[in-house]
């Protein structure tokens, strides 16, 4: 195999499942609560930053900091429920308050991350360091833990969703909400519920990937906008969408990056996003409103 | 055990209720019998918290649950099952059963509720594993039917029970909630047919432009053909 080839597969496996990881997160919380999440990004990098000061201020190994990074992204947003989504909901302008709300979140939070550290980049160290070569192309295990955790958990999330009783209410508030409400299922609960899993998914990502990326206040912003648009390609609330969706774009753009130069790769996802969406308007899963986890 | 006093309801910009008084006693079976439009499916709503009242008062075994949200008083034991059915599209029939019995019960429990549901239905259990939006309109109401028996309901309240049915799949509802009422657990129906709650009523309520104008026991009420062919056309 060329190196070019693997470079390009290894790559794309990577990219897709971080996309697809930082993509599960807001289809969840778009399906369940129909919130378009804009300070999924902020959420990513309050976990980040949170266990880049475990890690470097309490000299704490990272498997400790990993943890408590995940648990301050979750209860930070859920604390988000509780101030800006909880007491719009069934309001009229829901959709508005909410979308300008976390975009405030998040400028609130880079700010706030510049202004209690500093806008300089920071290092947080890989959960596994070292790599091996596969055809001159490195594999950093660190990589592979992240491909493995990504796939790992679109399988708990699946199995939550499918065969657990508060996995299947989030199915039922979200298919029929006030129906879910006649059954005694507590709906704005379990908003909540959603939307912390999400915040603990996108905070995991913020923490697994800074070892790549570097971490700075803004971090969150491509991720972000890379799950923005998986989620709009593979359809709204559908985690299986997330999925392959996650990785028919990863693989797409490593790709077009290896055989015709990063300037390629970004122009190339949305003309593909483009082709796709003129052939099926909903993305790869979604059935319109209908459809939903 | 339910009792309604005063109860004013209605949507933005009109009041559609004015003043309910009801009552339902243990293992009573009580009709609301009204024509369409006349606030039948609002009183069920303003009465299990889907619609919150103006004024008045619900009481469930004397405790005030008026500003209760739904759930919670779903919880408490007032189960409504709500025209339209209103199932979960994407799930199969076993999982919007098992939703029925989300309150409360252990796994054990709830299989144990399934197996009885099973009986009444046992179309149910063969089709456990079809989603629920590829039924048709009577498997609906059934499945419908079926969901709200999974709880531990101390009253049911249904909407208008054979509203777009074909009348044989009206009959075998009527016969299915037949044997719920033997089974001792209270009903409150809202319908627009006397014909088809004969046999399920102990008391009935006549409801015209969203006041209560009569009630009475059913023989006595639901005998009166004049009355009733006056006031239900």
């Amino acid at each position: 195999m060329s190196t070019q080839f693997v470079q390009a597969v290894w790559g794309g496996i990577l990219f897709g499942s971080v996309y697809g990881l930082m993509a599960l997160g807001l289809t969840l919380v778009w399906g369940a609560v129909r919130l378009l999440n804009l300070a999924h990004g902020a959420i990513f990098v309050v976990g980040s930053y949170v266990a880049f000061f475990v890690v470097s201020k309490l000299n704490l190994p990272i498997l400790v900091a990993l943890p408590i990074g995940v648990l301050a992204a979750a209860a930070f947003a859920y604390l988000m429920h509780l101030i800006f989504i909880r007491p719009v909901i069934g309001k009229p302008g829901f959709d508005n308050s909410t979308l300008i709300a976390t975009v405030g979140i998040s400028i609130a939070v880079s700010a706030a991350a510049i202004l209690i550290f500093n806008p300089e980049y920071k290092v947080i160290p890989p959960i596994i360091s070292g790599n091996f070569t596969l055809s001159d192309v490195q594999i950093t295990k660190q990589g592979l833990l992240v491909i493995g955790t990504s796939l790992a958990l679109f399988a708990l999330v699946y199995l939550f969703l499918t065969y657990t009783r508060r996995g299947m209410a989030i199915r039922a508030v979200s298919q029929q909400q006030e129906a879910a409400s006649l059954m005694a299922i507590p709906v704005v609960r379990t908003y909540g519920m959603v939307i912390a899993i999400s915040g603990a998914l996108a905070g995991l990502a913020g923490v697994l990937l800074s070892p790549f990326f570097f971490l700075n206040p803004n971090s969150g912003f491509n991720p972000m906008i890379q799950a923005l648009i998986v989620t709009i390609f593979g359809g709204l609330g559908s985690v299986r969408g997330a999925l392959v969706a996650g990785f028919v774009l990863g693989i797409f753009e490593s790709f077009v990056e290896v055989y015709y130069g990063v300037a390629w790769a970004q122009p190339g996802v949305f003309l593909l996003i483009i082709l796709m969406l003129i052939v099926r308007p909903n993305g790869l899963f979604g059935i319109g409103e209908v459809r939903r986890l | 055990m339910l009792e309604v006093k005063g109860l004013v309801a209605g949507y933005a910009g009109s009041e559609v209720l004015h003043g309910i008084d009801l009552e339902v006693n243990e293992g009573e079976g009580v009709i609301v019998l009204g024509p369409n439009g006349h606030g039948k499916s609002t009183l069920l709503r303003a009465v299990t918290g889907l619609l919150s009242p103006r004024a008045g008062q619900v009481l469930l075994d004397g405790k005030d649950i008026t500003r209760w949200r739904p759930d919670a008083i779903a919880a408490a034991g007032l189960v409504h099952i709500p025209q339209g059915d209103l199932l979960f599209p994407e799930m199969t029939v076993t999982e919007n059963l098992l939703m029925g019995a989300y309150h409360g019960p252990t796994w054990s429990e709830r299989s144990a509720r399934l197996g009885r549901v099973y009986e009444l239905f046992p179309w149910l259990k063969e089709r456990g594993g079809q989603l629920a939006r590829t039924l048709s309109g009577g498997e609906r109401r059934m499945l419908a039917l079926g969901r709200g028996l999974m709880s531990k309901a101390k009253l049911l309240l249904i909407d208008e029970p054979s509203l777009g049915l074909a009348p044989l799949t009206t009959q075998q509802i009527y016969a299915s909630i037949h044997k719920v009422k033997e089974s001792g657990l209270s009903l409150l129906i809202a319908d627009e047919n006397a014909n088809h709650v004969a046999g399920l009523a102990d008391r009935v309520y006549l409801l015209e432009t969203g006041s209560l104008v009569r009630q009475g026991p059913a023989d006595e009420l639901l005998r009166d053909k004049a009355l009733l062919e006056s006031y239900l056309g």
